[in-house]
Formats: structure tokens, sequence, C-alpha cells
């Protein structure tokens, strides 16, 4: 076989974005083919915007699960921040969207910078730090609001950034992967989460300050959580401090399915984005092959099962050809 | 058993009532008395009997602790035990409403507790480079999954037939059958671990399972059994819940997984593995019931307990932390 060939080859199918678009392709071409409107822009435009919460912060999750960590508070953070600009409104202090989106983003960075010192400086266990916030913040998002809702009305002007057919989410969400593609790619903060995630000792020997950067990448995804509780007042023109609860592992899902790897190291932005999208585009497909909502979590589930464990099987494959060439 | 203790207070304890006195658990003892304390403070109700008569809402999760900590002492961790408790109780309502009698019924309830566990430890024990938050992650949203569907639209099921489950909800005296059978289920986990063959491999897997492995511990089949025990323990918990709520729905038992895990990180188990003893947890569970009591009944907004628990938690994990550096610090003092 030639060598190059070879090369290509390799590169095609032990990629993991490349399988992923694979699987997309497919699972878009059979839903094309059960209802020929799926793939019309305003349908595509509504999976965007019905999932912009989770493929936000699926990047700075991305970022945390590279260094080997994992973050449960962000729904926590998310309502803290969103509750908080909710009740601005409420009571007319600031209408401000752009201002809105900032107190936000310095909610949620602060939240995640607290995350990130605790977890480098103090040596926790990065889900037991997270989860301790995670009752915090969602704590305080209650008390703060005194169990009571910033309802539609209170957040009026501000939800047409982010209400049916306003292009604010696609923005941000658009500008969010750009960014991050750029900088996980060619910036040297980028490489040194991937240092630090795959050799965590090695990456302190080459003189990388493995504290800094673990802070870092906490305050990002802080500051992502924080935003997206915004964005999800915007979105769906209400502040209640119960507001995404729970999905946090949905986050976490889309993750896995690209292909991030749990122990730290392996994923790519392009992978997350796939990730989030298969999961979304299921999630709005199943009532298209005749099944009620009701099964979405049991088929998402069992998606993330087998995908995961499909990995684990080709890997050992993988590994036994190799060790086959090598006894040859 | 030196280093069997998830934290230590003290730098190094010489003697044994030393050990005794400055080891975590005895911190929880005091750290329990003090809420007991605060509760007789803050509130006139807070009488024994009341307390008892409010335990039984809070008992149940106590169960699922018991098997968490034993997961977390083999360096896994199950967060899909919220989900089992939500299927589990789930189909034991559709059971009885379906007019099966009581025992099929509770049957029902913790076999399909020890399903679920057993296809958790089977999908760990089989594709182990897999972390088990991942496979768990997958099982969590299929278990609830499952509960879902067989839920339909509305989202909910009420027990029709109530008698036969109050058996569960009965009182001796002042004190609720629950707390007997939490306790002796406790007692019986706790005991295994510290003082059996069986624990003790628990913690040669959970402190390194490669040598667990070479020195003759079959170690795959023992974290199988572990799920199993977890799921079914979540089964058991879901049949005393329903002895106190008398129905299902989608949302129930969710957040359980990280509560009990809060229990047993505060209790001193590590989720590095290895480290901590239940009995630890045991009282953290204790704890975090008589202060939730206590808060309730001033009518203190119930959420700011998720805050008070929170810092505990946070609290309690950084005390090694500081600890640590306080000495650092003493040590470079004593040199200069």
């Amino acid at each position: 076989m030639n060598k190059k060939e070879n090369g290509i080859f390799r590169k095609i199918t032990g990629s993991r974005e490349a399988s992923l678009l694979i699987v997309l392709i497919i699972l878009l071409a059979l839903i094309e083919l059960l209802q020929p409107s799926f793939l019309a822009p305003q349908n595509i435009a509504q999976i965007f915007r019905n999932n912009a919460l989770t493929m936000l912060m699926a990047l700075g999750m991305l970022c945390v699960m590279l260094t080997a960590g994992i973050d449960i508070s962000i729904t926590s953070v998310l309502a803290f921040s969103g509750m908080t600009i909710g009740l601005l409104q409420k009571y007319d202090v600031i209408h401000n969207t752009l201002l809105l989106f900032l107190i936000g983003a310095a909610i949620g960075a602060v939240c995640g910078m607290l995350n990130g010192l605790i977890i480098s400086k103090g040596k926790v266990a990065p889900i037991i730090c997270t989860m301790g916030f995670m009752y915090i913040w969602r704590g305080m998002a209650y008390v703060i609001s005194n169990n009571a809702w910033a309802s539609a009305e209170d957040v009026s002007g501000f939800s047409d950034f982010g209400k049916s057919g306003a292009p604010g989410p696609y923005i941000i969400l658009a500008i969010a992967y750009v960014i991050f593609f750029i900088v996980m790619k060619w910036t040297r903060f980028g490489r040194r989460i991937y240092a630090v995630g795959s050799n965590a000792e090695a990456a302190r020997i080459s003189g990388i300050n493995v504290d800094k950067t673990i802070t870092l990448v906490y305050t990002i995804m802080g500051l992502l959580a924080g935003i997206t509780g915004v964005l999800s007042v915007s979105i769906y023109g209400s502040a209640q401090p119960n507001m995404q609860y729970g999905k946090e592992m949905d986050v976490i899902a889309a993750c896995v399915i690209g292909g991030v790897a749990m122990s730290g190291g392996r994923g790519t932005v392009v992978g997350t984005f796939m990730g989030a999208l298969i999961i979304a585009v299921i999630a709005k497909a199943l009532p298209l092959v005749g099944l009620d909502s009701l099964w979405q979590n049991l088929v998402k589930g069992i998606i993330i099962l087998v995908v995961v464990i499909l990995n684990v099987v080709t890997q050992r494959v993988m590994d036994r050809r190799a060790l086959a060439r090598r006894e040859m | 058993m030196a280093g069997k203790s998830g934290r230590t207070i003290s730098a190094e304890p010489r003697g044994t009532v030393k050990k005794l006195l400055f080891s975590w658990e005895s911190a929880m003892v005091l750290v329990f008395l003090g809420v007991i304390l605060l509760g007789n403070v803050i509130s006139p109700y807070y009488t024994l009997k009341n307390v008892f008569r409010e335990m039984p809402k809070y008992l149940s999760e106590i169960f699922i602790m018991l098997a968490m900590g034993y997961i977390l002492v083999l360096g896994d961790i199950d967060i899909s035990v919220g989900s089992i408790v939500c299927l589990s109780a789930t189909l034991a309502c559709i059971a009885d409403n379906a007019g099966l009698p009581f025992v099929l019924v509770v049957l029902i309830c913790i076999l399909t507790g020890l399903a679920c566990g057993c296809l958790n430890g089977f999908i760990a024990s089989h594709f182990t480079e897999l972390p088990t938050m991942i496979i768990t992650l997958g099982t969590q949203i299929i278990f609830r999954g499952i509960a879902e569907v067989s839920l339909g639209p509305g989202g909910s099921i009420s027990l029709q037939n109530k008698d036969a489950i109050k058996l569960l909800s009965r009182k001796i005296g002042i004190i609720p059958v629950s707390f007997f059978v939490v306790l002796v289920f406790a007692l019986i986990f706790i005991v295994v671990l510290g003082r059996t063959t069986f624990g003790r491999k628990l913690y040669a897997i959970g402190s390194n399972s490669t040598a667990a492995k070479y020195a003759g511990i079959d170690v795959q089949k023992i974290r199988w059994i572990v799920f199993t025990v977890a799921g079914t323990m979540a089964g058991v918990c879901a049949l005393f819940f329903l002895a106190s709520t008398y129905g299902a729905s989608t949302t129930t038992g969710q957040g359980f997984e990280m509560e009990v895990i809060a229990m047993c990180v505060f209790g001193g188990i590590a989720t590095t593995g290895g480290k901590g003893k239940l009995i630890g947890g045991f009282f953290a569970a204790f704890i975090i019931v008589c202060l939730r009591i206590a808060l309730g009944q001033i009518n203190m907004n119930t959420q700011l307990i998720l805050v008070i628990i929170g810092a505990m938690l946070i609290v309690s994990v950084l005390i090694p932390a500081i600890g640590n550096a306080l000495r650092l610090a003493r040590k470079k003092a004593e040199k200069a």
C-alpha cells in the first residue's frame, strides 16, 4: 500500500470529527427522506435556537474536560446570573441589553474563578467543589428572588434580543465558536490547556503554570455559563430560579458524544459542536419518525452509551491490530 | 489501620486516644451535637417527638448513601441512582395500581433497582476503559427515560391503594419504622466495609486497583457486585420514598445522587477512592437531616438550606488543604 494513501486513509478513519460528520450526514439524509422539509432553513434555525444554551456551555465544558476536570455547577451559575439580571429589570434598575450581558458575564466569571481557585489551590476534586457551588448558586438564585419569577412583562424589552426570529442567539453562538476554534487550535493558551490535560506533571516541568491555567479554564466556563444565563432569560422571556435544572448533564453528554475524553487532553471544538448538534437533531427528529417526544431522553441515553462503548471497542480492535503488526 | 480515615485534622496523631479524638468522624459527632443544640436554640418545637415525626421524608436517601460510600471507596461514582429511584417508584406504583399483591409490588420495586444496578455494573466491569461517570451519565438518562415513557404524557402517578404501603410509615412509640430499618442497614454496611475481607478488598481496589488485581482480588467482579448493591439500595430507597409521598413523577429522585455523594464526602469519604469510613457518612447524613428539620421549623426559606449544605461541603473539603498550608508555613517559620 502507498504510504501516503495509508496516511490519508488513517487520518479520515482515525479522526473523531470525520466519523461524527459521517454519522450526522447519514442521520440528516435519513430524516430528510422521511420528512423532506426537515432541512428547511427555518427548521435548522429553530434547532440552533432551541439548543443554543447547551451549545454555548459545551465550549466551556470542553476546556474544563480537557484539563481532566468537570463542572456541574454551570446550570446553577446560569440560574444565578439569569435571575440577577431578571430582577435588575423587574425593579427597573437596568434595561440596557449590552450592560445586562456584561453583568451576567461578570457574575459568571466570578463564580467560575471561585471554582478554579478552590480546585487548583485547594487541590479539591472538581466534581466535589463544583457540586458544592451547584447547591450554593442554585440556592442563592432562590434567595435573591424570594422564590418569585421575573415574568415576561418584566423582561419584555430585553427579550427582543433572543425572541424567535431575532438574530441575537445565533450571533453569540457564531462568535463564541469562532473564538474558541481559534484559541484552542492556534494560541499558546489553548495548547497549554491540552498540555495540562494530557500530562499535568510534564506541563509543570516544561514551565506551564498549571494552577493558573486551571483557574482560567474554570473562569471561562463560569463566564460562558453567566452569558448563557442572560441568553436564557432573553430566549425564554422569563427568569425563574429553577431554570435549566439538571441540564448540566446534557452539556457533558454533548461533549462526550463529541469525543471529549473525561480523562483529559482529548477533544476538539469541532467535535463538541457536532456532538451537541447530533443530540439536537435527534431530539428534533424523533416526532418525525413517529416517536413521541416522551422517548427523547431514552433515545439520547442509549445513544450516549452506544457511542462510548463503540469507541472503546474500536480502540481495542485498533490496539490489537497494532500489536499484531508489530509481532509480524 | 493507618490512613484509612479520609481526612485527618491534626497532622500526625500519635496515641490511640488522640487518634480517636482528632479523627474526622469524631469531628462529625461534634458537629452533629452542635446542630441539635442549634435546633433547640432557634426553634421551640425542636423536641425529640417532632424531629422523629418529620424524619421519614428525609430518611430514604440514607439507604443510597450507604451504597454510594462503597462505590466512592472503590474510586468509582454512580450518578444514576436518582433515576433508578424514579424508575423503581414508577414501576411499583403502576404495579400497585394494577392490583398486584403488595409483596409483589415490593419485589418489583427492589428488583427494578437491582436490574438497573446490575446493568451499570456489567458495563463498568466489561468496559473498564470507560470512567463510571460517563457510564452512569448514560444510564441516568436511560432509566429516567424509561420512567418518562411508562408514566406517559401526564408525567406523574399516585398510589390508589395506600393501605399496604402505610405499614412502612408506621411508628413504634415515637420512632418511625424506617428509622430502625435505616439503622439495621447502616450497621450491616458499616461492619461489612470496616470489618470483613470483602470490605478490605474494596479499600485495596480503591487505593490501587492494579495492585489489587495482582494480589488476586477479582476486581471486576467486586465492582459489578457493588454497583448491583447500589442499584438495589436505590430500589429500597424508592420503596420508603413511596411510603412518605404515595406517588411518583418524572422528577422523582432528581438530585438524589448529588445529595448522597455530598453526604459521603462531607463524612470524610474521598472521591479518589480507598479512603474514608462509612460511619462518617452516616453522621453527615443525620447532620443534614437534623439541620433541615430545624431550619424547616423556623420557616426559613427552604432553598437557603442548599446554600448552607453547599458551603459546608466546600469548607469540609478545604480543611485538609488549609491544614497543609498552615503546616508548611509553620515549618518554614521553624527553619527561618
